[in-house]
């Protein structure tokens, strides 16, 4: 069990409290200097006739994903439980709400389905929770308690934790629920005996946390965000929210908009006035802003939209997550309609990447997307960002005095990017349009200006390679058996890979932030170098194995996991052995 | 073609040439000889002359229809957007730079049809917007359909036996919306229009004029004479300052008032803004 760390999963009904157990055990280890990785799973529904857990996986060495199966299972619901039995491993055990009889216990609705393999403590929550609380709403805390002494972990840190969080209900609300706490404890202490023990090294540091949704508005601030417009959707609304309180510090705003529609078009107007935009969305709002991204590709406006893709087509899943937006945002658009795609695969990156974002966009007047998704944006992870803040950043290319003698907003050059002045700054004007024109701005349907446009805006594309960050290749250089992912997975698929090697077979992965444009020359060197090469994504089409296809002319092993599903690692391992043989 | 539209076809080139003479842009409009939309253009050059508007600070953003080409046609920044959406873009440019001057110009499809729902959240906002919305109660760039402005019982391509819903008012809407300036004039009426442009941009907040601009190429039943039968001027000891009398004559069908309906002091959204955030530049008193 300590190898890898341990995996908890808390699980129960919408409004059991699961996501609050999640975060006071994660934040106890957190505190302990552990490295972690948590992720809420829940129902579309705010209270009740919804399943809810959290699985925390805990390590003294680094957490890139949420591994196989899981190690302990604490059970709030009983019948929402019995299906999670499944994942908990031989070495695992179950921690359930039963009286403290025997007959209860023998009659209790889950101890038939518990495997003989895994251990099961029942612990009377529902009890020890009226004791001390006088309602059933302390079962999670008391459960925490439980689970804190099977484990082997010192009380203190957790009872620091339940009181900051609930100091603010008052004194007496924290100490019940350290009540409550204790009860747990000292139950399994009288009962059970510890089942384990998580080491835990000296001199670890308190470590802090932070999910994807927090690094990309973090990032989008530290790099001169100075205008948000967004509309609520699961998964991204936490971005907007996050922007809310933090971008009016900062010299900006956030304007709630009316629809997806609105907030795109009032992110074109910012950036038409010369100021850092974006806006958040997931993949029913980035349908309705297609025809805006359109119109940004058209008039060369730059627009950052950070979209956090959860279960579709149409309404879909809405707290699930997947890969399933890359054929909207490579496509989306009427006409030839090239536009920047970008795919963070860790919290860093989603803070990085967005900050890249940013340069790009308004360096090379052009829409990015940037396709983070659900299991990514609401994972809470260590904070392990280095930040890079200016305030007043900003790539425009301006002109030159000569050049403002005979202005053009569409300049031809050598680059494809013309430069740009801004409204209230002196020297020239100009209008711009979704219609075709000419160099001017005027529009123009002539056949000659309308390829010489095209040509423009696709020469920016060429041009951007310059500027794109070197791909990520990993694992044996060496080896026969190539990966390449994007996004969210590729901590798994690390994890797969390294599975894969212990047991007897070595591969390699590349993989960019940047899936268009992408530093094609690695690529295709790294595809050149491969027998067999192997894309697992999130989706069940094979989106981005379809992108790979068409630009490298390869012929890849595609392995889908549709929504719901994550890529685990002991599946990538079984791939990567399988086409070994 | 009878002797008054005449006169608006021989005038409208005149506009045209007074455009070009003026060196606005470099472009001749390219509305039809007599076309309603001439008037208000020279009465938005007018207005940004007499309000000494730097045309580096004049954004003007428009939708798509007739009335879309005005930015080409003006001297300052111009962004002709999507169809329905010259609202919201215009929100940004002039959140992202309140400095700026920022007229939104757009048709009866664009504004109530296809970009309806982001009207009422511009006026309700006070968001120190101009907006003019040329009504000519038809799809002119499309040849001639029916809009959401169309009158009850008119024939067109796409309700080809008669049009069987309830034409919008587009100045009850912005006084329901709660827009601080609403007024509405006939398109040929240059005085008034110039007038009523300049004080709209001069508001500080969402102001809203609705011009009656007929289209002289599609419309069979609102014409130059239809409309200049039934406007009248508002009655002249009228004040525009109860919202409910506002709400009452912009109704009246018989006659159509035109004038300034409503004129409220109110906070900008922008004044609201900067309160918010100068209130976060404070110190917090300690506890």
């Amino acid at each position: 069990m300590n190898k890898n760390g341990v995996t908890v999963r808390f699980c129960g009904n919408a409004g059991d409290g699961i996501v609050t157990s999640g975060k006071i055990w994660s934040g106890a280890l957190a505190q302990m200097g552990l490295d972690l990785m948590v992720n809420d799973n829940f129902s579309a529904e705010i209270r009740g006739n919804g399943k809810s857990t959290t699985d925390i996986r805990v390590s003294p060495k680094k957490v890139r994903s949420m591994g196989d199966g899981i190690d302990v299972l604490v059970a709030m619901s009983d019948e929402e439980a019995i299906v999670e039995l499944g994942d908990v491993k031989s070495t695992g055990f179950v921690i359930y709400d039963c009286d403290d009889s025997e007959e209860a216990r023998e009659n209790h609705p889950l101890t038939k389905h518990i495997p003989g393999n895994i251990k099961a403590y029942p612990v009377p929550l529902k009890v020890f929770s009226n004791q001390t609380t006088n309602s059933n709403i302390g079962r999670n805390i008391v459960s925490i308690g439980a689970l804190s002494y099977l484990i082997g972990l010192p009380s203190d840190m957790f009872v620091k934790l339940i009181k900051d969080k609930l100091l603010k209900k008052g004194e007496r609300v924290a100490q019940m629920n350290i009540d409550a706490f204790s009860l747990g404890r000292n139950f399994c202490r009288e009962n059970f005996g510890q089942h384990t023990s998580l080491d835990v090294p000296e001199g670890l540091k308190p470590k802090t946390m932070i999910t994807g949704n927090a690094a990309v508005a973090q990032g989008a601030i530290d790099c001169g965000l100075k205008f948000f417009a967004g509309y609520p959707i699961t998964p991204a609304t936490t971005i907007m929210e996050i922007v809310a309180k933090e971008l009016p510090k900062n010299g900006g705003w956030m304007l709630q908009t009316e629809d997806e529609i609105a907030a795109i078009s009032s992110v074109l107007g910012s950036w038409f006035a010369g100021k850092r935009a974006m806006t958040s969305t997931a993949g029913p709002g980035l349908a309705l802003m297609s025809e805006m991204i359109n119109m940004g590709v058209m008039s060369e406006i730059p627009l950052v939209i950070a979209n956090v893709q959860r279960g579709g087509p149409s309404t879909g899943l809405p707290t699930k997550s997947e890969q399933g937006d890359l054929n909207i945002a490579m496509y989306g658009g009427s006409g030839d309609s090239p536009r920047v795609v970008m795919a963070p695969s860790t919290c860093e990156e989603c803070y990085t990447g967005i900050q890249l974002a940013f340069d790009l966009a308004e360096k090379y007047q052009t829409p990015v997307i940037f396709l983070s998704d659900l299991f990514l944006g609401q994972q809470t992870v260590v904070n392990s960002l280095t930040p890079k803040v200016e305030k007043e950043r900003s790539t425009r290319i301006k002109p030159t005095d000569d050049a403002l003698m005979d202005y053009n907003r569409f300049q031809s050059t050598k680059t494809g990017v013309s430069p740009w002045v801004v409204p209230g700054e002196e020297g020239a004007f100009y209008s711009i349009t979704g219609l075709e024109h000419s160099e001017t701005g005027n529009p123009n349907f002539d056949a000659g200006v309308h390829i010489r446009m095209q040509d423009k805006r696709s020469k920016k594309f060429e041009s951007m390679k310059a500027d794109l960050p070197t791909p990520k290749i990993l694992g044996d250089k060496d080896a026969k058996i190539g990966l390449t992912c994007w996004g969210s997975p590729l901590g798994a698929i690390i994890e797969g890979m390294e599975l894969a090697r212990e047991e007897g077979v070595s591969s390699k992965l590349i993989s960019s932030v940047m899936i268009n444009p992408q530093p094609e020359k690695e690529f295709q060197k790294f595809f050149d170098s491969c027998v067999h090469i192997i894309i697992p994504e999130m989706n069940h089409s094979g989106q981005y194995a379809s992108v790979m296809k068409s630009r490298y002319g390869i012929r890849p092993i595609e392995v889908h996991c549709p929504g719901v599903l994550t890529v685990s690692p002991r599946q990538i391992a079984d791939k990567i052995k399988e086409v070994n043989v | 073609m009878n002797l008054l539209q005449k006169r608006h076809v021989l005038e409208s080139f005149e506009r045209a040439k007074a455009t070009k003479a003026k060196a606005f842009r470099d472009e001749l409009p390219t509305w039809c000889p007599g076309c309603g939309h001439f008037t208000p253009l020279q009465g938005l050059y007018e207005a940004a002359e007499r309000l000494e508007i730097d045309a580096k600070d004049f954004v003007l953003v428009s939708g798509i229809g007739c009335s879309g080409r005005f930015p080409f046609f003006i001297k300052g920044f111009g962004l002709h957007s999507l169809h329905g959406r010259a609202i919201p873009v215009a929100t940004g440019v002039k959140l992202a730079n309140p400095e700026l001057n920022v007229v939104v110009v757009g048709g009866d499809g664009d504004g109530v049809g296809i970009g309806g729902g982001h009207f009422p959240h511009a006026a309700r906002s006070n968001l120190d917007l101009s907006y003019l919305l040329l009504d000519n109660a038809i799809y002119g760039l499309t040849k001639g359909q029916t809009s959401p402005t169309s009158p009850m019982g008119m024939v067109s391509s796409t309700t080809p036996y008669e049009n069987i819903s309830k034409p919008l008012n587009a100045s009850t809407m912005a006084l329901t919306y709660g827009a601080t300036f609403v007024a509405r004039v006939f398109s040929q009426e240059k005085d008034q229009v110039t007038d009523l442009i300049t004080q709209a941009i001069a508001h500080k907040g969402f102001s809203f004029i609705h011009v009656l601009s007929p289209c002289i190429e599609f419309h069979k039943t609102i014409t130059y004479e239809s409309v200049e039968e039934s406007v009248a001027h508002l009655p002249s000891d009228y004040t525009p300052d109860d919202h409910v009398e506002a709400l009452v004559l912009s109704e009246s069908t018989d006659p159509i008032y035109t004038g300034l309906f409503l004129e409220k002091k109110s906070p900008s959204y922008e004044d609201r803004m900067n309160d918010v955030k100068a209130g976060l530049q404070k110190p917090v008193a300690s506890v």
